[in-house]
């Protein structure tokens, strides 16, 4: 069997050699051991390592997998835990391994009866823990995903929040998994760091040597086996062609600024959801973050993140961007985007319910904490800030009010809105006489308007940012703003389509926010039309009757 | 031997990061510090024995502290309980 089939779950072509992940079994030395004070420094010292380890981890990794990691530190540093372990070796000569094992099976056993579901989740943490302390004793380390060798797949049967905390992603060609689904963490993981990835591949793991040549193919979600098959699937020519692709856009991109051909600056901004992201966009060349979705690294937490924590996270971001802009939107949760720390009604149309600001003015409180921790960020880099879903100006005097309650205004951040409902485009003139900024979300703004569900695929058709209402929303918004001198941005997917980019700089946005992967052809297109040209096509794109024909000028000039 | 009540008003008791922080708090100092919810005990500086004991929202929990500085880690403890 040279080919396998799976699902597909992060696209593009990955080939290279197999480097298996598999954790193999621990038998554990029955006893008596000759010199039990030995032992137990040899237990000592193993726990002492393990514990080092997990914390280093911790300090590295961000959001709910700091927090596990974090924990795991401590549950292996756990003094009763220890004397247990001690006990069993000092009075019943049992092997160090054994010992930290069977002791942790006590506490571990007993959290698995817990009604409570958090409570129960521990279990695995006590017994992962200890079969680390055992596999340290017993010289039998399970793989790091940290020393993978560069340019390899990594062929697992699962991988855990834990695993990937260490993993590079330029090291990485591909991931295959024997489990999981689109949306299980692995497969969420490889596509925001754009790595192709198939899962749910019974059998791949027996299938596959290591080291031997793997070609996956994340669009059609299949995996070849040996080189042979990898060229007889075409892997091979879709990789190289897309590989010629990159070089011709990079040579047509240049360095530097985003720019039109006539110089005309466009800053090129990435959405990202946590630091793991923004390093994946800086390495593909984004200037700044145009959103930053607050809410995707809290919504598994038990608690509201605090100002202390959310100050830290912004900081390592505004940090790494090194004096690039970080434009924070703050928390845009509701019953369609629910966290685990602010349980909501279910609503019968949640996106049109309680959500965004909206949510906000019910818990003020949340929203001041994240304004506290932006305030102090600022102090270290530029940053902006904005509301989601806003509708009326009264909604944006009350943010305004927050804000500068405080502080954000006398520390210098700009502030801003989403403007993703119609009615904000309506009175745009009014919210920008008393902002610094708009960032017009698409995705959201193209649902309002033709009131059409994004989740339901039958109405798909009516999800397109070419559409006549859409265009001249955009070019309504631009104008509005333009009038009082205010910059605009846009954040939603349609910002990295390199036809409907043209056409947004052409009726005067000036930053573009989206996906690392789309900045490259973003930055070709923008650098191989000046801003007349774009300003020329979008007078006759929003002049279109429908969607098809505005792409079909708008693609006119692309490279 | 001082001893303090606490109640857990906080959404998720003493589990996950509240866990964490208390059990934290409670290795900062000298004093031998245990929690006491019913019939069973647990000591404060082991994270696996505070989550077994399973303090919910809302739940009592009776905190007694022995040595030198065990005013003060109860002072804190308080404190910490509050911020929860």
């Amino acid at each position: 069997m040279t080919d396998l089939a799976g699902v597909a779950a992060s696209p593009g072509v990955g080939i290279g050699p197999a480097w298996r992940y598999v954790v193999e079994e621990l038998e554990l030395p029955e006893g008596p051991v000759p010199d039990p004070s030995a032992e137990l420094e040899a237990l000592r010292t193993a726990i002492a390592v393990v514990a080092d380890d997990l914390q280093q981890r911790a300090d590295a990794a961000d959001g709910e997998v700091a927090e596990v990691l974090d924990a795991q530190a401590m549950m292996v540093a756990d003094p009763e835990l220890a004397d247990a372990a001690a006990s069993s070796v000092r009075d019943g000569a049992l092997p160090a391994a054994r010992a930290i094992v069977e002791a942790g099976e006590v506490y571990a056993s007993a959290l698995a009866e817990s009604t409570n579901e958090y409570l129960a989740e521990r279990a695995t943490d006590v017994r992962d823990v200890c079969d680390r302390v055992a596999r340290q004793l017993l010289g039998r380390a399970a793989p790091d995903l940290a020393e993978l060798p560069s340019g390899s797949i990594v062929v697992a049967h699962d991988l855990a929040p834990v695993d990937t905390a260490g993993l590079d992603p330029t090291q990485v060609a591909g991931l295959v998994l024997e489990a999981g689904s689109r949306t299980s963490h692995a497969a969420i993981l490889a596509r925001a760091i754009g790595v192709p990835a198939v899962v749910a591949v019974t059998g791949v793991l027996d299938a596959v040597e290591d080291g031997q040549v793997l070609g996956i193919d994340g669009d059609e979600g299949t995996v070849h086996l040996g080189e042979a098959a990898v060229r007889d699937a075409g892997l091979r020519g879709r990789a190289e062609a897309a590989a010629a692709e990159r070089d011709r856009l990079a040579v047509l991109a240049g360095d530097g600024p985003g720019a039109t051909a006539d110089g005309h600056r466009i800053e090129l901004a990435a959405n990202i959801g946590s630091v793991a992201d923004l390093r994946t966009a800086l390495a593909a060349g984004a200037q700044g973050v145009g959103l930053l979705r607050t809410e995707f690294e809290v919504l598994d937490q038990h608690e509201a993140p605090t100002e202390d924590e959310q100050y830290e996270r912004l900081r390592e971001a505004v940090d790494l961007l090194d004096g690039g802009k970080l434009v924070v939107r703050t928390f845009d949760l509701g019953a369609d985007k629910p966290a685990r720390f602010l349980p909501v009604e279910a609503e019968e149309n949640p996106a049109l319910g309680v959500r965004g600001i909206r949510l906000a003015r019910a818990h003020p409180e949340l929203l001041d904490a994240q304004l506290r921790a932006v305030r102090r960020a600022a102090d270290h880099g530029p940053v902006a800030v904005m509301a989601p879903m806003v509708a009326t100006l009264a909604e944006v005097r009350w943010f305004i009010a927050r804000a500068e309650a405080a502080g954000l205004r006398d520390a210098g951040v700009e502030l801003g809105v989403m403007i993703e409902v119609p009615a904000a485009v309506l009175t745009a003139d009014a919210f920008a006489a008393e902002l610094d900024f708009l960032s017009i979300g698409t995705n959201d703004l193209t649902q309002y308007l033709h009131a059409a569900d994004r989740q339901n695929g039958a109405l798909a058709a009516l999800q397109d940012p070419f559409a006549p209402a859409v265009l001249r929303a955009v070019q309504q918004v631009c104008d509005a703003a333009s009038a009082h001198d205010r910059w605009v941005g846009v954040c939603g997917e349609a910002a990295g389509d390199p036809a409907w980019a043209l056409l947004a700089v052409g009726f005067g946005v000036t930053e573009l926010s989206m996906g690392a992967a789309s900045l490259l052809p973003v930055r070709a297109a923008l650098a191989s039309s000046t801003l007349e040209r774009c300003q020329q096509l979008a007078a006759r794109a929003v002049a279109a009757e429908d969607a098809d024909r505005a792409r079909a000028v708008a693609s006119e000039a692309l490279p | 031997m001082p001893e303090r009540d606490l109640t857990f008003d906080n959404e998720v008791g003493l589990h996950a990061r509240p866990a964490a922080l208390f059990v934290k708090k409670a290795g900062e100092f000298d004093a031998t510090i245990t929690l006491h919810k019913a019939e069973t005990e647990a000591d404060a500086r082991s994270l696996l024995a505070v989550l077994k004991l399973d303090v919910r929202r809302g739940d009592h929990v009776r905190v007694t502290a022995e040595g030198d500085d065990a005013e003060a880690a109860l002072d804190a403890l308080t404190e910490l309980t509050g911020q929860l």
